[in-house]
């Protein structure tokens, strides 16, 4: 990339589907492999996917009718996942507050087919429900996956709701259905909360290990390492922001060492990135070995209104991160980690900012064509964005990283030469 | 239908409130950045130069001002801005003499002697209604065509003695008048099959009429001399050629706007003929070509009252851009692929094209004029390509593509490998790849 495009946004948009209603910070999530969906306010939930015809695509926003969210309903949140290894059938679970004017009441609705062959079908999906009631006001619904005892591995519905604690919902397999189940069993980290949790992140980092991180309305991060045999907690760190937080986000990133060995030359540091309402956004670097000591602002983050939604995604195929900020103040922000980091360094510096019609909401980083390029869909106030790189520069780099894989297909069976040509192959797409 | 939101905007400040067609984009200082004249309805023109939300100038014209235009219209190879009030008063401003003057000096309004030194005034028949400035017969210098509300439409020449120093020794020489049985929304040149220009006039219920020029068939001795000396004579009924176009029976007298002269891009040569479009207030959009096919036909439910035309994807074919009361915006290629955008308040008047609103340059825009004293400037309003499409599809027009993929074993037909294979390639696990 040359200096002067660099400062530019990759993205130009392909398509923009208008609400009829707003959603807010936890009204988009995946579900299945090239689906959003998305939730608004008066009670409407969108499927948006990219159709294929006769060889075109076509960007379609459709309303799907969950069965019992009643008119007056107002969607909170939405969140769906596909169940653990070997089931794989699609769950969607959405919260909503039914306001029938005495005595609004807060309800948990999860969607999911048993039926064989229909339970990967959203418009069978939508039509088989569990209703529960809720006894708080709901927030952030998230899934994570979660060993339970010495069965397989499991994924449950996370809720966190204004009573100051975070509810499990886990499904009772004999039953064919979800419920409610004490949290502290499979996350003691997830107790005696100071506050009630507007946004919380779970991270995988090994085979038995887990970081659980979560940012509260009073401004406080709580950050666990939890050993999924048990569970027990290995370690705890608190830390007070000013302002509520208004996401959490664990990610990993690749470590570069400078010496020579050739053995160690790739380990991934895992990462906390903390955005809230007024401070600027703050990484705190391998959280695993420092805790929350060691922080990094992000330059300019304060500038544009309240930080909503983050992303931490390879933008452009070099293999180094970029981290993304969604604010109200209808700015996209990206940052780029730098190859190597000086432990000294405190600051990232942005690296290109693209605004917005109306304030964002929530960002996604997937694969909607279909094509194996990623597209970037950005849910604002007024609808959902998307997002896509241009695609004669991609497709220059595609072709010439295919011409690289040809040139070396005779020495694949010489690792040392790949690690060379690896090398190569990176600096040429930083070069174009 | 595909939809997007363009979101770099400037906003530019104006008070007053506008007819239709009183605004324009043109070159008006002669320094190849076009400019966004206006005029309203108390004869304030305004020309607007980059982002500055203040007018660049300011000029006082006699009566409201209904239709405003840059171009050649004196023939001497720069541009001037024509502004036409509903009184019949037709005012010229050398822009590019008095900003150079204004800048030497101090700033903005020019003294007033200036002023009149670089500009004319000439009463003409009033109702003014909308304007051309064109070459509308063919001898390669600009005509000024006007049309009117009481259904007349004329033209006009630039005459000035050879010798002349300044504009005040010219004047407006009236062609020709002619007749129409409705009223005139839009008046437009497209090339005939022949490639020669052909004037056209929009008329009510999605029709236009042709308007011959004949002047040029009767032996013109002097331009305009015989002409000139019968300025009354009204063009007989066989110099208007109207045409209805056929398809779903309109309403007859709905309002309807025609734009000619659609670049059909570089690599399609083999036609003169122009191609041009039609909207109607009812939600009728056409394209025709200049031997009355019809490329294309789309039908919306909104209130079109705009008609523009703009190259977006910058491949030399320009689009049709038509804009509803209510902002939304249609823009349609020549193979009929829709892209929508939605402005989001009522818009008062739109124009579409070349603009230099930032960065020094000429990029697409739109321009909205909306009720509530702003001018809102859509600028660079590219898109890649009109449809949606994907890698996969860019790629497969690349020659080489289908080669490294038979080299890498890579079946182009299953799309799931291919998929797998470009993630792969351009998100990391390239190691992976290889060891399998």
């Amino acid at each position: 990339m040359s200096p002067v495009k660099k400062d530019l946004c990759p993205f130009a948009e392909d398509s923009f589907s208008r609400f009829p209603s707003q959603s807010n910070i936890y009204g988009l999530c995946q579900a299945g492999e090239q689906e959003l969906l998305a939730a608004t306010l008066k009670g409407k939930v969108v499927c948006f996917r990219y159709q294929d015809v006769q060889k075109k695509i076509r960007p379609v926003a459709k309303e799907i009718q969950f069965t019992y969210i009643p008119v007056d309903a107002e969607i909170v949140s939405i969140d769906a996942f596909n169940k653990s290894a070997p089931k794989r059938g699609l769950v969607v679970g959405v919260t909503f507050i039914k306001d029938s004017g005495d005595k609004a009441t807060p309800f948990l609705n999860i969607y999911c087919d048993y039926e064989p062959g229909s339970e990967f079908n959203l418009e069978s999906i939508a039509q088989s429900c569990l209703n529960l009631e809720l006894q708080f006001t709901p927030y952030q619904l998230y899934h994570t996956e979660v060993h339970c005892g010495d069965g397989p591995k499991e994924t449950v519905f996370l809720l966190s709701g204004h009573d100051q604690s975070i509810h499990l919902y886990k499904e009772n397999a004999s039953l064919h259905q979800f419920e409610e189940q004490p949290v502290e069993k499979l996350f003691p980290e997830l107790q005696e909360l100071p506050s009630n949790v507007l946004w919380l992140d779970v991270l995988s980092i090994d085979e038995n290990h887990r970081l659980t991180a979560f940012g509260c309305q009073n401004g406080s991060v709580g950050l666990s390492i939890v050993n999924q045999k048990g569970p027990e907690i290995l370690q705890n760190w608190r830390v007070q922001h000013d302002s509520p937080i208004s996401t959490v986000l664990l990610f990993p990133l690749p470590q570069q060492h400078q010496n020579t060995d050739t053995n160690s030359s790739q380990k991934e540091t895992f990462n906390l990135l903390v955005t809230s309402a007024i401070e600027m956004g703050v990484v705190y670097r391998d959280v695993e070995k420092y805790g929350l000591s060691r922080q990094l602002c992000l330059a300019e983050s304060d500038q544009c209104d309240a930080v909503l939604c983050a992303l931490v995604v390879d933008l452009d195929f070099d293999g180094q991160h970029e981290l993304l900020l969604g604010t109200y103040g209808q700015d996209l922000l990206c940052y780029k980690f730098p190859p190597s980091m000086g432990v000294s360094e405190d600051k990232l510096q942005l690296l290109w900012r693209r605004s917005f019609k109306s304030p964002l909401l929530s960002l996604i980083y997937i694969d909607l064509t279909g094509d194996g390029l990623r597209e970037l869909a950005v849910l604002t106030l007024k609808g959902l964005h998307i997002l896509q790189h241009s695609l004669s520069s991609t497709a220059d780099l595609v072709l010439q990283r295919l011409a690289s894989l040809v040139s070396r297909l005779p020495f694949t069976d010489q690792p040392i030469k790949n690690e060379e040509t690896e090398q190569e192959l990176i600096s040429i797409s930083n070069e174009s | 239908m595909r939809s997007v939101s363009y979101v770099q905007r400037a906003s530019l400040g104006f008070s007053g409130t506008l007819f239709p067609h009183a605004i324009c984009l043109g070159d008006a200082d002669n320094d190849s950045l076009n400019e966004l004249v206006v005029g309203d309805t108390s004869g304030k023109l305004y020309i607007y130069k980059n982002d500055d939300p203040k007018p660049w100038i300011t000029r006082t014209c006699t009566g409201m001002l209904t239709c405003v235009g840059v171009g050649d219209v004196c023939n001497k190879g720069r541009n001037f801005v024509v502004a036409v009030g509903a009184e019949g008063w037709f005012h010229l401003f050398d822009i590019n003499a008095s900003a150079a003057k204004s800048d030497s000096s101090s700033q903005q309004d020019s003294s007033v002697g200036d002023e009149q030194k670089h500009s004319f005034t000439q009463h003409i028949p009033a109702n003014t209604k909308v304007m051309l400035i064109s070459d509308i017969d063919g001898d390669g210098r600009c005509e000024l065509v006007v049309g009117y509300t009481d259904r007349v439409v004329r033209a006009f020449r630039w005459e000035e003695p050879p010798d002349a120093s300044d504009l005040s020794s010219g004047q407006l020489v009236l062609l020709k008048k002619w007749l129409l049985e409705g009223q005139v929304d839009s008046l437009s040149v497209n090339p005939s099959p022949e490639g020669l220009p052909e004037l056209m006039v929009s008329q009510p219920g999605c029709g236009y009429a042709i308007l011959t020029c004949s002047w040029t068939q009767e032996g013109a001795s002097g331009p305009g001399d015989e002409d000139a000396a019968n300025p009354s004579r009204e063009g007989s009924s066989r110099d208007v050629v109207l045409h209805l176009t056929t398809g779903r029976i309109h309403n007859k007298n709905v309002s309807t706007h025609l734009i000619g002269s659609i670049s059909r891009g570089s690599k399609d040569d083999s036609s003169k003929g122009g191609l041009f479009a039609l909207c109607t207030l009812d939600g009728t959009i056409k394209l025709l070509d200049s031997s009355e096919n019809l490329l294309w036909s789309v039908q919306v439910d909104h209130q079109l009252f705009a008609l523009q035309k703009l190259d977006v994807t910058g491949d030399g074919r320009e689009e049709v851009v038509a804009c509803a009361w209510d902002g939304q915006t249609y823009i349609i290629d020549h193979t009929r692929t829709v892209v929508r955008f939605q402005f989001d308040e009522n818009v008062n008047a739109f124009c579409a094209g070349q603009y230099a609103c930032k960065e020094g340059k000429n990029s697409p825009c739109l321009i909205y004029v909306s009720f509530n004293h702003k001018i809102y400037v859509y600028w660079r309003v590219e898109l890649e390509r009109m449809e949606p499409t994907n890698l996969s599809g860019e790629l497969e027009e690349r020659p080489e593509y289908t080669a490294l993929l038979h080299r890498l074993g890579v079946d182009i037909t299953d799309t799931e490998a291919v998929r797998k294979l470009i993630g792969d390639v351009l998100y990391g696990n390239k190691q992976k790849h290889l060891t399998e």
